[in-house]
């Protein structure tokens, strides 16, 4: 009976077929498909908006979204004066929420971060921004000497020091930043297939169905887990972002 | 039913993890367009929205400080002239107060010598009564004691001197 449980190769449930340009650099999937998708449907709704005093409806979640950036993303992790990081922060925020969000809606199942990607390409923004803000905010020399430097270290470690904070700042920060995203989506992404594939087969073999209740269950409550995970990762992935925008502003940390 | 959720087998084997060039360019053409769009088209009307009904909220708030100082300064207007009224109703009872006793005193006083005068008229008529009522017994009583002491002496005794032994007896004080 259970011979009918073959799960897929990896391969299978990440790497789709091309739409179109199979093979040129331009090659479009359903990857491809979901980062449009994730830049068409937050402009759709902040058009949508209307500019009423009082507002209500989609007006309701695009001001709530862009608050909750503000807020919770912005004033708790640099305060005021990273309000200026409010479109960038609020797209990054978009990006990773309906990128992943794609998970759970039917016909697609796939959410874009389940692939390298988009983490990759976001990591990269994170990291540059960081940079040019440290850049900019005290100056090459300074930036390198208060990221590379601590305060406080005796002269005799600080090759170490400074060899251990290059790696953590300039390159685990984004690598972190990207895998991060990535393994949680692929993951979620796993569980989903699994569940799924447990529930079609378990319909198809007849005799297993008694247990299909259970297996079925799961699958909605991790739907739901997999809506939240969306969430969480959009926030911590702009959160991480600001606080290293943060970090970088100021001397020393 | 399975080809909903699962890719088509794939052509060739891969690395899952690393990223291809067209995911990668997709990707980055896609964030680079929602970047430019929410700079530039999708957030400033949203924060002028939101900008707005924040201006306005505080300016309702300053309005209603404004409207509540003023009001409790009318309130304290109100409540000296209140005070005023208060003090001036005050003022005007003490006065009338003190004219009423002034007047009951004087009424009482008048009360009291128009008693006295008719108290002393009639001691006056009472004292005159009496004196005439004396004065008319005096000599039937002189006679009868005239004739009460001639019959314990045994003779008749002159009416004229009983009548000043009489009068001396009704005269003196005892």
């Amino acid at each position: 009976m259970f011979a009918a449980l073959e799960f897929p190769p990896i391969d299978n449930l990440v790497k789709w077929p091309a739409y179109f340009g199979e093979g040129q650099f331009y090659e479009f999937n359903k990857i491809a498909l979901i980062s449009l998708l994730a830049v068409i449907i937050p402009t759709i709704l902040f058009l949508m908006a209307k500019r009423d005093l009082v507002p209500s409806g989609v007006q309701n979640l695009v001001e709530g979204t862009v608050e909750f950036v503000e807020k919770q993303v912005i004033l708790s992790a640099i305060g005021p004066q990273g309000l200026k990081y409010t479109p960038l922060l609020l797209s990054i925020f978009l990006f990773v929420f309906f990128g992943n969000i794609f998970e759970v809606i039917p016909t697609f199942h796939m959410p874009a971060n389940a692939r390298m990607a988009n983490p990759v390409v976001l990591a990269v923004v994170a990291w540059v921004t960081f940079i040019g803000v440290g850049i900019k905010s005290q100056g090459f020399g300074g930036f390198m000497k208060s990221s590379l430097f601590p305060p406080g270290v005796p002269k005799a470690l600080m090759p170490l020091v400074s060899l251990i904070e290059f790696i953590s700042t300039f390159l685990l920060r984004p690598f972190g930043l990207a895998v991060r995203l990535f393994a949680n989506m692929l993951a979620g992404h796993i569980l989903l297939v699994t569940f799924g594939v447990l529930c079609i087969t378990l319909w198809q073999v007849g005799p297993l169905a008694a247990i299909l209740p259970f297996s079925f269950a799961m699958l909605v409550g991790l739907t739901g887990f997999e809506v939240m995970v969306s969430l969480i990762q959009a926030f911590v992935f702009s959160l991480l972002t600001a606080v290293y925008i943060s970090l970088s502003m100021s001397a020393h940390h | 039913m399975l080809g909903i959720i699962l890719a088509v087998e794939a052509t060739e084997q891969s690395n899952p993890i690393l990223p291809t060039v067209p995911e990668l360019f997709w990707g980055a053409l896609s964030f680079a367009a929602l970047y430019l769009l929410v700079t530039f088209v999708l957030l400033p009307p949203v924060k002028k929205t939101m900008n707005d009904r924040a201006d306005r909220i505080r300016a309702d708030l300053d309005a209603a400080d404004a409207a509540r100082a003023s009001a409790g300064s009318a309130a304290g207007e109100v409540h000296d002239q209140l005070a005023d009224v208060r003090a001036e109703a005050g003022s005007v009872v003490d006065a009338a107060r003190a004219e009423a006793e002034a007047e009951r005193a004087q009424i009482i006083g008048a009360a009291e010598a128009e008693v006295a005068t008719l108290r002393a008229d009639a001691d006056a008529e009472i004292q005159a009564a009496r004196t005439e009522a004396l004065a008319g017994v005096r000599p039937q009583v002189a006679e009868l004691a005239a004739n009460a002491a001639g019959r314990v002496i045994g003779r008749d005794l002159d009416v004229t001197t009983t009548q000043s032994v009489v009068d001396r007896f009704l005269d003196s004080p005892n």
